[in-house]
């Protein structure tokens, strides 16, 4: 009896006091905050560009290689998505980061520390972006989207005051679009003023533009095809909206808003899919998804501003105000200014509103 | 005693009825444990004379019966007792002799009836539609489900391949089987192990004398004083396999001589285990009965239990993160709080039943019993919940090398130095992300100011299903002759559950938004149809901010009504004895939604279609009913009803042969018949009852320590119903599936045995339970839309068409079986007692075990893939079932009880379970349901990989007892 009494205060004994944590205080106690990193920069953004200049897409070797940013891009309203901006005396840096929500842990205003090593440096369509390298071969960088990944290049440092956005002229943004990739505007928090709807005679052979959407007929087959994509590009196809959300594209879809659009070689009412006996337009609509939008502005000189709003912004489905569309035959749309972060996209301005109040109108 | 002796000759006497002889003879003895000869207080104790039932007598406390005015001739005695298999005697009276039989020996079932009811860890199945409740009952009379129910548990055996809603459990005559799920409740007493101890238990489709019970057997247990063992009993217990310590204590007043009697149990299970972090108990439970007899006909008891407490719950992984982290019991649900170890999941109760039961029996030919039975209280579930921010779960897909890296170039994930970096955090079991960062999630909260005060984005809900459940069951007993028994009674059950969700932590913030972030996601421009609550939002014009402790996302009654009525009659002719039984019933249910939801407004207050912002928000269903959320649904009800037909035939030497057909149609659960409840008022298209038919045959043998039983059965059932919830990634949103027309087929053979050797004290045991349980219809599925109700064209009433089988490559058609549980489970052990010592040891063999399939992969548009086209490969690839590998395990127990001064009872019981110390046992599991779509080549989808869960390695537990 006396040896079945060991055994059990043995057994009891054995027992950690991790699991007795539960039992008796239940409580855990409250948390202390990240405490705020503070790493000593190596290298400016602007250097960090200019080794992308020097040697196109490239793994960084050097294991101490740290930059120093603030933060200047907020994705609540999930129109910014998976990126991350950081900004200092030298222009501005899109970090990958493959996550949403990413203002949860990144705060406006917060320096941040990436520690570069092993990761790439590299471009999408002329907008320079640091990831990691893409084994694929698709893209030049890849995102980084592990959070040990993350937490080990990208180090949260103390909070500060937001970056105010910079006016920006259309005589910078010409600018900047000549020097291309290592302008420091690109990917700055700016505001464009004076922006009218429409796009006449864009940088490239588009005649005059007003939205430019792309659907793709089945998303499993192949999305490069040009039998599988449709674009809706130039007039505005009755799109009233910054985006569009899955619902809101079946009914512009429903309402027959895309029926003149259609793949390289098939019409919206042309059966797609011969087995399944699908037209382009069933398939497209058996496959729907939130759609990513772009509305084309120009500026008084005339240079076209794309401002595109993904589609699952939580301001997607808003509409732009009537007047800032106004007569599209009489182009006399009210002029607006809007703020959000300014990129590159193959020669042309874009703009990602930071939400639906970034846009006024001017009267 | 002698009262209630006299009673039943007298009993006896009017209702033979046939002269006014007087008999002398009778017959005596001691019920004597076999193991220990010690003698055994409570047994009861039945006479026969060939199958009609002469009289029913239960031991004292010395464990001596009399049974006396018998007439000369040969009788059958059968004698139960807790803990203890049944036996049988044979009894010969004559010349009016009170014969003495001396010691009837009992020889001891599983000694490991200490055991927790939950005797295993819980899984965390939320909307997986799995179930994972094993269905053997501890301690049972019978040889095979008491050997059964021990050895098999630990790997979720069900008896017969049954669900656990097959199993019908009474409390003091009352059905206690869950109103809505149907579940059988043992967790509601789990920790009163005494008071439960006593049980009543017929298998398979034999009747009862509760209910006619369904085709798995009807147990009763009586919890009232006088069921519980006489005197004081204290236990200690340790376990390493679901907590450290249990304390109990237990009194019974035994009869009194004032006509009272009470008894009560208390128990405390706390602490954590061996084998999974993060479970831990903090567990309590009560009982207390009180009894009087106010004389022979007329008894009255209460009885108050409850098992208030809480403990963490564990969750399934797959096998890439096992692997990983190199262990199979990885617990995905905890994570580090400053430090300390927090459960997400954490299961809190405090359900308390409170009976009210009375017995009438005027006379040995006729008792009844009336009981009325109110459970109530609080029943919830804690699990993390966000809103604008990222999966916090550690183990979530996207954080898994698989994610950025396959060997299969179709795949296209080749990013293997993402891989490597998820494969570190695993490897090195890194606390911050291979388990919940509880840090992190404060952090976020604390740093998200808005409005001057911090919206939480993460934080901690609990699931409540709240019961009242207040029912009334009436019962008797009748046998105008010797040779005829009617039994019948009649039940009802008013049942309201209340499912809502609380806020139980905010997590260092503030306030949290009481939003739906899946309709968020497609409805982002509609504020009205994101809210949770449409009512507050119109009245406030802004979303709800939610607080601890207040309701919120969603919340409905379920509301159920039954009754049944039931009437048996039991004929005895000779050695044979046939019993025809039948019940008539109505099972009526519906939901009442309390909230109103944005995505399903329905009608407003006066019938008319809601209008938000000159839009008409309201929507139809195909046949143009109002979609909602708020107020009554329709009701759903069924006609149910069931017969049966036992036949019985026993022989001298304590034979019997015995089989039972029974034919049931019963109601589906709420659980199963609406599309979404926490959403809309909906009921699942084309609800019909579940139709079974049974049949078994048996042969038994329980006499002078023989115990054997073997058992054929065949059972179908048909037209069953389940419903999920689920994230689809073909649909990219959240959908609900219904499945109708489910069918099953349950054969099979049971075989138990427990046999003494020539070797003194030493004697063979085992248990054989082999079937196929496969599934015999491809069911009817039908798909919506969670976001709007909507139909998904192509999988909506349409057939399965892959469910019951698919055909292999070679022309080979392979079925499907029934999952989760061995449909081979073989144990051979041995038992050696002396001196008060036992020894058993077992070995154990399990095969035939299949993992829980998802409907999706077996439809036409898995197996087509992108090109929509279905090849033999994809068939098979998408349908197969996965077969588990089978397992040994090990076990052994000892044992060892003192008396002290006669007075005292002094033991203990040490079980080591699986010695071998085999941590790959895989006990249950299930298919993701969601593919993986985006291939290179575009032909084939690939599937998630499935979710397991383990047995856990080698544990012991060691129960020390004192008895006075």
């Amino acid at each position: 009896m006396k040896r079945a009494l060991v055994i059990l205060a043995a057994a009891l004994a054995l027992a950690s006091c991790e699991e007795w944590e539960p039992v008796f205080t239940l409580k855990n106690g409250d948390v202390d905050m990240y405490k705020a990193a503070e790493l000593t920069p190596t290298a400016t953004i602007a250097e960090l560009k200019a080794l992308y200049a020097k040697h196109g897409v490239l793994k960084i070797q050097d294991d101490d290689m740290v930059i120093k940013g603030k933060v200047i891009s907020d994705d609540h309203s999930g129109n910014i998505y998976r990126e991350l901006y950081i900004q200092d005396e030298t222009g501005v840096i899109s970090v990958k980061i493959g996550l949403s929500s990413l203002y949860s842990d990144y705060k406006l205003g917060q320096t941040i520390y990436v520690r570069c090593g092993g990761l790439t440096i590299g471009q999408y369509n002329g907008m320079p972006q640091l990831g990691v390298e893409d084994q694929t071969g698709e893209y030049e960088t890849a995102y980084l989207d592990n959070r040990y990944l993350i937490d080990a290049h990208v180090i949260r440092g103390a909070f500060g005051d937001p970056v105010p956005p910079l006016s920006v002229t259309e005589a910078q943004l010409q600018e900047a679009l000549k020097e291309g990739y290592t302008n420091p505007l690109w990917g700055q928090l700016v505001t464009i003023t004076d922006l009218r709807y429409g796009a006449a005679g864009s940088y490239a052979s588009d005649h005059f533009k007003r939205i430019f959407i792309l659907l793709y007929v089945d998303p499993y087959k192949d999305k490069k095809s040009s039998t599988n994509r449709v674009f809706c590009s130039s007039e505005t196809y009755g799109v009233t909206t910054w985006a569009m959300s899955k619902n809101k594209f079946l009914e512009y879809l429903d309402a027959g808003c895309f029926d003149r659009c259609g793949t390289s070689d098939k019409g919206m009412d042309d059966v797609f899919d011969e087995m399944t006996g699908l037209t382009v337009k069933e398939s497209i609509r058996a496959n729907a998804t939130a759609v990513t939008t772009s509305h084309y502005f120009h500026l008084p000189q005339g240079l076209p501003v794309q401002i595109r709003t993904s589609g699952f912004a939580k301001f997607a489905d808003t509409e732009i105000d009537p007047d800032v569309i106004g007569d599209l035959n009489a182009q006399d749309g009210v002029p607006i200014s809007a703020t959000g972060i300014v990129t590159v996209y193959s020669g042309a301005v874009q703009l990602a509103l930071v939400d639906e109040n970034s846009v006024k109108i001017l009267k | 005693m002698i009262k209630k002796l006299t009673l039943a000759a007298v009993a006896l006497l009017l209702s033979l009825g046939l002269s006014a002889q007087t008999y002398t003879g009778g017959v005596r003895g001691t019920v004597v444990s076999r193991t220990d000869r010690a003698p055994v207080p409570g047994a009861v104790l039945v006479l026969y004379q060939g199958t009609a039932e002469v009289a029913t007598v239960t031991s004292g406390d010395d464990g001596r019966f009399l049974i006396e005015d018998l007439d000369n001739g040969i009788y059958d005695l059968v004698i139960q007792a807790p803990d203890y298999l049944e036996t049988r005697v044979n009894v010969t009276v004559n010349d009016g002799y009170v014969k003495n039989m001396f010691n009837l020996s009992l020889t001891r079932g599983a000694v490991v009836s200490e055991v927790d009811v939950d005797n295993l860890v819980e899984f965390d199945m939320d909307d997986t539609g799995y179930g994972d409740s094993p269905t053997v009952l501890f301690g049972q009379n019978d040889v095979f489900n008491n050997m059964a129910g021990y050895n098999f548990s630990a790997v979720r055996y069900r008896v017969r391949g049954y669900s656990s809603e097959s199993q019908d459990v009474y409390l003091a005559g009352v059905k206690m089987n869950d109103a809505i799920t149907g579940y059988s409740p043992f967790s509601l007493w789990s920790g009163l192990n005494e008071a439960t101890r006593t049980k009543y238990t017929v298998n398979g489709a034999e009747i009862s004398d509760y209910g006619i019970g369904g085709y798995n057997g009807l147990t009763n247990l009586p919890v009232n004083a006088l069921s519980v063992r006489k005197g004081w009993r204290g236990s200690v217990l340790t376990n390493s396999q679901l907590y450290r310590l249990r304390l109990m204590l237990t009194y019974a007043s035994g009869p009194r001589d004032d006509g009272w009697s009470y008894a009560f149990n208390v128990s405390a299970r706390l602490g954590g285990n061996d084998w999974v972090k993060g479970v831990y108990y903090r567990s309590f439970a009560y009982y207390a009965a009180v009894e009087k007899q106010f004389n022979d006909a007329h008894k009255i008891g209460a009885v108050i239990m409850g098992t208030p407490g809480e403990r963490g719950a564990a969750n399934s992984s797959t096998q890439e993160v096992y692997d990983l982290i190199g262990d199979n019991m990885y617990n995905s649900n905890w994570g580090y709080q400053n430090g300390k170890v927090r459960n997400a999941r954490v299961r809190k109760t405090h359900e308390p039943i409170a009976i009210l039961k009375y017995d009438f029996t005027p006379s040995h030919a006729f008792n009844a019993a009336a009981t009325v039975l109110y459970r109530f209280g609080k029943n919830g579930y804690t699990a993390l919940d966000w809103y604008d921010a990222q999966d916090p779960r550690p183990d979530y897909y996207r954080n898994l090398p698989s994610y950025y890296f396959m060997e299969e170039d179709d795949y296209n994930r080749l990013n293997g130095m993402k891989a490597a970096w998820a494969e570190e955090v695993w490897r090195k079991d890194l606390p911050q992300y291979a388990h919940i960062d509880w840090d992190r999630l404060y952090a976020v909260n604390k740093m998200n100011v808005e409005d001057g005060a911090r919206r939480s984005k993460y934080a901690v809900q609990e699931r409540r299903t709240d019961q009242q459940d207040l029912n009334f069951a009436f019962n008797f007993k009748w046998r105008p002759v010797r040779t005829f028994t009617l039994t019948g009674g009649a039940d009802a059950k008013v049942n309201r559950t209340e499912y809502y969700q609380r806020m139980d932590d905010l997590l260092g913030g503030d306030y949290f938004y009481n939003m739906d972030s899946f309709a968020e996601r497609d409805y982002a421009a509609f504020p009205y149809m994101t809210q949770n609550d449409l009512d507050y939002w119109l009245a406030n014009g802004r979303v709800q901010k939610i607080h601890v402790g207040d309701k919120y996302g969603y919340d409905y009654y379920a509301n159920v009504r039954k009754w049944n009525g039931w009437l048996s009659g039991k004929l005895n002719i000779g050695n044979f004895e046939m019993a025809v039984g039948g019940r008539v019933g109505q099972t009526a249910f519906w939901r009442h939604g309390l909230n109103r939801k944005g995505l399903f407004p329905g009608l407003d207050k006066d019938g008319k279609p809601m209008v938000i912002d000159g839009r008409v928000v309201t929507t139809y269903d195909e046949n143009g009913e109002p979609i909602t959320s708020y107020g009554k649904s329709k009701v759903a009800r069924f006609l149910t009803y069931a017969g049966k037909v036992n036949l019985n035939y026993v022989l001298p030497g304590g034979h019997r042969f015995y089989a039972n057909a029974g034919y049931f149609n019963d109601a589906p659960n709420f659980s199963q018949s609406f599309m979404s409840p926490r959403t809309r008022n909906q009921l699942a298209p084309e609800l019909t009852t579940v139709k079974t038919l049974t049949g078994d045959i048996n042969y038994q043998v329980s006499s002078n320590g023989y115990n054997f039983r073997i058992t054929g059965y065949y059972t179908d059932i048909m037209d069953q119903a389940k419903v999920m919830s689920f994230y689809d990634d073909s649909q990219n949103s959240f959908t609900n599936f219904a499945l109708t027309g489910i069918d099953e087929r349950h054969v099979g053979m049971e075989m138990g045995w427990k046999i003494p050797t020539d070797i003194p004290n030493l004697a063979l045991q085992g248990v054989i339970g082999y079937g196929e349980y496969y599934y015999t219809s491809n069911p009817k599925m039908y798909q919506t839309i969670d976001n709007n109700a909507s139909i998904v064209e192509g999988t909506y009433g349409v057939t399965v068409p892959y469910w019951k089988s698919h055909p292999e490559p070679d022309g080979t058609i392979a079925r499907h079986y029934v999952e989760s549980t061995p449909q081979l489970a073989v144990s051979l052990g041995l038992n050696w007692n002396w001196n008060y010592w036992f020894v058993d040891a077992d070995i154990d063999y399990f095969g035939h075990s299949y993992l829980s399939m998802n409907p999706l992969y077996r439809t036409d548009y898995a197996t087509a893939g992108p090109d929509k086209e279905v090849t033999p490969f994809e068939v098979s690839y998408m349908c197969s079932q996965e077969k588990f590998d089978p397992s040994w395990l090990l076990n052994l127990s000892v044992g060892k009880s003192w008396y002290i001064q006669r007075k005292y009872q002094l033991g203990f019981s040490l079980n080591a379970k699986n010695l071998l110390n085999n941590t790959w046992v895989k006990t249950g599991g299930y298919e993701q349901t969601r593919i993986v779509k985006n291939t290179v080549a575009k032909q084939m989808f690939y599937r998630f990989d499935s979710k397991y869960f383990y047995m856990s390695g080698f544990n012991y537990m060691l129960n020390i007892y004192f008895r006075f």
